[in-house]
């Protein structure tokens, strides 16, 4: 089997790379492919937490690296969902412990037992950020509308672009998304931002109190039924598995075609 | 059809006054422009003035409609907009 190796990533840190990374996870594990989620974010552990997995970690990716382990022995099962497994990040060790080519070596020996390698990384783009591209072939990269975090998601992928010879493909997940605040004419809406990073879509993701109750309950928010951003994941999912799926209702419902005209000419807020 | 919803929106946006939204907007445009071709802060004006003490040795300007700006183009280019309205030649 090969798999597809799919780094998540943004520049900007809180922008929700890990929570993407996690409910990716789960959502394509239910349309029955089997994941591998490798947390890149070594010394800042975190996906283990948010899918609940903190209390089976037994060995980890450094441990690996530096063979305390084989690669099956460290895969921490998802007993949730059968063909999920976690490679957890080292939590005492920081970035200089892993190199890019043994990283990619790591992708590769993944990549034979899953269909979707997702890998998490850390914020910046230093050599967390080169480790965790190394073995990618596509790249997810996840910006919220706020400019800083637009701006460093542009730097992002100026870089990808760099290494267009490896990574075939980049598309951008627009998360913590506020239709009303849009629909306002308080923030950057989706084309806006599209139109000023030129890249491709992979989905929208709104702000969602339930991200954070799911975060606390170790339960990623895509295997939930009737969550907004449960569903807005799992259209990501089934968009990376190739299906055309349009862009679930964002729009704020009172809002009526006046109202839109009217907030189209509206004056400057003070 | 989206072209001419596009246009149609062009049109429009000149009878709208600026929100917070375009204003990041525009912002952001003009901070991307920058940081891709990594231009440092003050360039751009510097090199206006070079560029219309040139023209100004040929030419009267009309100093008061210059326009000099960068543009945003597909695939992540810019480019550069200098419109210097003339007013008589110097010689
Ligand atoms: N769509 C969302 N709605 C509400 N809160 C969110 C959303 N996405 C992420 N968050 C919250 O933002 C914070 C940062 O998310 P995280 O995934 O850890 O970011 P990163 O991995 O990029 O640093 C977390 O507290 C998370 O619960
Ligand atoms: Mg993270």
């Amino acid at each position: 089997m090969t798999g597809r190796v799919i780094v998540v990533t943004s520049g900007k840190g809180g922008v929700g790379k890990t929570t993407a990374s996690a409910n990716l996870g789960v959502a394509l594990a239910a349309t029955g492919a089997s994941v591998g989620l490798v947390d890149m974010d070594i010394g800042l552990r975190n996906l283990d937490i948010l899918m609940g997995l903190e209390n089976r970690v037994v060995y980890n990716l450094v441990d690996v690296i530096e063979d305390r382990c084989k690669l099956r022995q460290a895969l921490v099962k998802d007993k949730r969902h059968p063909n999920l497994c976690l490679l957890p990040a080292a939590q005492t060790r920081d970035k200089n412990a892993v190199t890019s080519d043994q990283m990619r070596e790591l992708c590769e020996e993944m990549k034979k037992i899953f269909d979707f390698v997702i890998v998490d990384s850390p914020a910046g783009i230093e050599t967390g950020f080169q480790n965790a591209i190394a073995g990618a072939d596509e790249a997810v990269i996840v910006t919220t509308p706020e400019m800083s975090a637009v701006r460093d998601a542009d730097r992002i992928i100026g870089l990808l672009e760099a290494r267009k010879d490896q990574i075939e493909q980049y598309r951008l997940v627009l998360n913590r998304y506020r239709p009303a605040m849009v629909q306002a004419n308080d923030m950057m809406s989706i084309d806006d931002v599209l139109e000023i990073l030129s890249v491709k879509l992979l989905g929208v993701v709104p702000e969602d109190e339930d991200i954070i109750i799911s975060t606390n309950k170790g339960e990623p928010v895509s295997g939930t039924d009737n969550t907004r951003s449960g569903l807005a994941f799992r259209n990501i999912a089934r968009r990376l598995r190739g299906e055309d799926v349009p862009l679930m209702d964002l729009e704020v419902k009172s809002n009526t075609w006046i109202n839109r005209l009217v907030n189209f000419f509206a004056p400057v807020k003070a | 059809m989206q072209e001419v919803k596009n246009q149609v929106m062009n049109w429009l946006s000149q009878f709208r006054h600026s929100t917070v939204r375009t204003t990041a907007k525009d912002r952001m445009r003009s901070m991307l422009t920058h940081d891709r071709l990594e231009l440092p802060a003050g360039r751009l004006e510097c090199l206006e003035e070079e560029l219309m003490c040139v023209v100004n040795r040929y030419f009267e300007l009309d100093k008061t409609t210059t326009r000099f700006d960068l543009e945003q183009e597909p695939d992540r280019k810019a480019s550069l907009i200098a419109n210097f309205p003339l007013l008589r030649s110097k010689c």
